[in-house]
């Protein structure tokens, strides 16, 4: 299969304790960085059941102050959906992210975003992503709030949330332990 | 191996919130999964995988099971096709 090749470079990684090519981080690594300027909100508290259950992953939720949405780390974009109003990441940590801006804004066709980057595309934190129109998704009736989440919490000891009230796009959101031996 | 085939009569096709449904209820069995549309496959398990795909309303997938509760988990996969997509 071909994401053998893939597998087998996470596991050397994950022996090897990270790094992966992705120089000078120490640390920084395990860390996503806000992808937006805004309020803190917990998961819990968004309205759709699917972010709010954990469903589709674990993580936290960031009610934006302005339209610019920035990689949270060094990765590679895995897709864009035709809406433009999410998008997932793969980490050079491993971990499978999802940035879904609004909520159910799937139905405005992709109006108010306008995508920077492409499919298959290396990132690095602070990067553009996409960028939206608040002011259009709030008149369609929309909410805005934003879920970041790990899709592959489970390949991960702990995934955990700042506790902060409120965040700078590029300050630390969410901290990754590795775990020490793959249990699956 | 057991394999079911569904057409998507969602409109949206499989967006965000319906794959991650999907994937969290494939996830509750030890088979392996796989979801096919086409030439192209994925991983059942892995949300991002299948958004990758970005399946579209009027197509066809089909999800192969294989392993110790196949049987379980394809008629779990029907179930959630038929209520949800």
């Amino acid at each position: 299969m071909a994401d053998g090749k893939k597998l087998f470079s996470r596991l050397v990684d994950l022996l090897s304790g990270g790094g992966g090519g992705s120089k000078g981080c120490g640390n920084a690594d395990n860390i996503l960085a806000s992808p937006l300027t805004g309020k803190i909100v917990p998961l819990q508290s968004v309205k759709d059941e699917a972010f709010s259950s954990g469903v589709l992953g674990v993580g936290i939720a960031v009610e934006p102050e302005n339209g610019v949405l920035k990689a949270p780390c060094n990765g590679t974009v895995d897709s864009i959906p035709e809406g433009k109003h999410a998008v997932t990441l793969i980490a050079d940590n491993g971990a499978e992210l999802l940035i879904h801006i609004g909520m159910d804004t799937v139905g405005l066709n992709g109006a108010p975003f306008t995508v920077k980057v492409k499919d298959g595309q290396k990132v690095k934190k602070g990067d553009t992503l996409i960028e939206f129109d608040i002011e259009a998704i709030k008149s369609a009736g929309l909410e805005t709030v934003t879920p970041i989440v790990v899709a592959n919490a489970d390949d991960f000891a702990e995934v955990a949330a700042t506790d902060a009230e409120h965040i700078e796009a590029g300050d630390a959101l969410l901290t990754l332990k590795k775990k020490v031996w793959r249990t699956k | 191996m057991k394999e079911i085939s569904y057409v998507i009569k969602d409109p949206l096709g499989i967006h965000a919130r319906t794959a991650g449904l999907l994937i969290k209820e494939m996830q509750k069995f030890s088979s392996v999964l796989t979801i096919f549309r086409g030439n192209d496959s994925c991983d059942g398990k892995r949300l991002l995988a299948l958004m990758k795909m970005r399946v579209k309303t009027g197509e066809t997938i089909v999800i192969k099971a294989e392993g110790l509760d196949e049987d379980a988990a394809v008629k779990a996969a029907a179930d959630f096709l038929a209520a949800n997509l």
